[in-house]
């Protein structure tokens, strides 16, 4: 690789995503029929303050191929980024996004806005899903430094990007995670809140769903939980996680596996 | 139907050196040099937006001087280069010596194929880890690599300022230190440099990725003091 250099008309600017493509550094998927696997759960809450994430952590193909991949990673200080989909595409997908933010602020001493990241995604989701049977649904959720606000955005698989005002989800799970927070979600939900009923609409999507691990004790494996505030992308300890889902265990212990009652 | 003179090699070189050595010398000058622990650059800039130093890489910082819109051009392909290296590889194979070379070969290629050369010298400096070594790289205009064991001056009035810092500085010492003799030996004997009038990048390890970061004006007043 040479010294990337342009013609003030031929510049790809401040984008990575664009210079890569240009440079040849990105590969276009084959077109194919290969199954579209999207077996995963990962939520995103909003509450007052922020917003708590939570991924599960296993990857599934034929067979359980992982037990303890990160599916959601900070883009950068302020941004969380969690993908389902073809692992390897949303590997290159996170990677990517986080190179493409830090390239963007270098390159213009000034970060991009939140709303500016989400927008920035759209076509990278575009030109992969549109282009490839290996599809990547991602979710973004930052706190927003301009505003003063935790904000959560999600795609559709042509890349369309639509903000939410409460919670939302992506992977096999979706549908038990998102009928758990219908439930469980409150506009004043505070951080205790938002980690309780993230918890709980992970443990039941992992449940339900053949393709999302709950937590296992057995190999004292937890889903990941995040939160993104005023402090930035911060993940909770695993110690602190295990708690969280040993008490919901617990109480769907009692219960003789029977949900119901106060939300349980 | 115009005559084509003859102009010998050496008269070609010689013109086009004083060309570029004109604009360079129009500038303001740079030092960069080694602290105990990390890297600092220092310019004269009276400008608070349009920056001559710059982050390209997580311990690679970009220094410029002489023409703006011509070294801007090279940090932002230094930025490429670097975040396009560690993506398609590793982050921890980007070095500053392959971009030193880079630039080198671009700049020898303007010097003499160009319309006209860059005017511009620029400094390529990296923090060394266990991995890379600490290095400060000089880039003339004509695409000559200096490796500076120490520190380095760039820009017009280079030599004076060379002298002026290796009397003050002899030894390497923490941050405060090297920025006060980095500041006089740029201001000279005869006048003082406010701190809003200087632009400040270190590269200095604070357990973060990112080892940049530019001094603020407060910052700099108070390791001035």
């Amino acid at each position: 690789m040479g010294l990337p250099l342009f013609s003030a008309q031929g510049d790809p600017g401040p984008s990575f995503f664009h210079y890569a493509h240009e440079a040849g550094l990105t590969t276009a998927g084959p077109r194919g029929d290969a199954p579209s696997a999207h077996a995963t759960t990962v939520i995103a809450v909003r509450y007052l303050g922020g917003v708590v994430m939570v991924g599960d952590r296993q990857a599934t193909g034929n067979y359980i191929a992982s037990r303890d991949i990160r599916k959601i990673e900070p883009a950068d200080l302020y941004t969380a980024i969690a993908i389902s989909g073809t692992a390897a595409r949303g590997i290159e997908f996170i990677k990517m996004a986080q190179l493409s933010f830090e390239h963007y602020e270098k390159m213009t001493d000034s970060a991009l806005s939140l709303e500016g990241k989400a927008n920035y995604l759209s076509p990278i989701i575009q030109r992969n899903n549109l282009s490839s049977p290996l599809m990547v649904i991602p979710l973004l959720a930052g706190w927003d430094l301009s505003h003063q606000v935790g904000r959560v955005f999600e795609y559709d698989g042509a890349g369309g990007c639509y903000e939410r005002s409460d919670y939302a989800t992506i992977g096999s799970g979706s549908p038990f995670a998102e009928s758990t927070l219908r439930l469980g979600f409150r506009e004043d939900l505070d951080l205790e809140g938002a980690l309780d009923l993230g918890a709980l609409a992970l443990y039941e999507a992992g449940d339900n769903d053949p393709a999302t691990a709950g937590p296992d004790f057995v190999r004292n494996l937890f889903p990941m939980i995040v939160t993104i505030n005023e402090n930035g992308f911060q993940e909770l300890a695993v110690d602190d996680v295990a708690v969280r889902f040993k008490v919901i265990n617990d109480r769907r212990t009692q219960t003789g596996g029977v949900a119901g009652g106060d939300l349980r | 139907m115009s005559m084509q003179f003859y102009v010998s090699p050496e008269q070609l070189i010689k013109d086009r050196a004083e060309f570029a050595q004109k604009g360079i010398a129009r500038g303001r000058s740079i030092v960069a040099a080694i602290f105990d622990p990390g890297v600092v650059l220092v310019v004269e800039n009276p400008s608070a937006s349009l920056y001559k130093i710059s982050e390209i890489y997580d311990r690679i910082a970009f220094a410029g001087v002489g023409k703006y819109n011509e070294f801007d051009r090279l940090r932002e392909a230094g930025i490429r280069w670097a975040d396009g290296t560690g993506f398609t590889y590793s982050r921890e194979d980007v070095d500053a010596r392959a971009l030193a070379n880079y630039y080198g070969q671009h700049l020898g290629d303007m010097f003499t194929e160009g319309q006209k050369p860059l005017e511009v010298e620029i400094l390529v400096a990296q923090l060394g880890n266990k991995l890379h070594p600490t290095k400060l790289y000089r880039i003339a205009y004509e695409g000559t690599i200096t490796d500076e064991p120490r520190f380095v001056v760039l820009g017009g009035d280079a030599e004076t300022i060379k002298e002026r810092f290796a009397e003050l500085d002899a030894t390497i010492q923490p941050l405060a230190g090297t920025l006060k003799n980095a500041v006089a030996a740029l201001a000279g004997p005869d006048r003082t440099v406010a701190a809003a009038e200087l632009e400040v990048g270190v590269l200095e390890d604070r357990g973060t990725r990112r080892t940049f970061s530019r001094l603020s004006d407060t910052q700099v007043d108070e390791l001035l003091r």
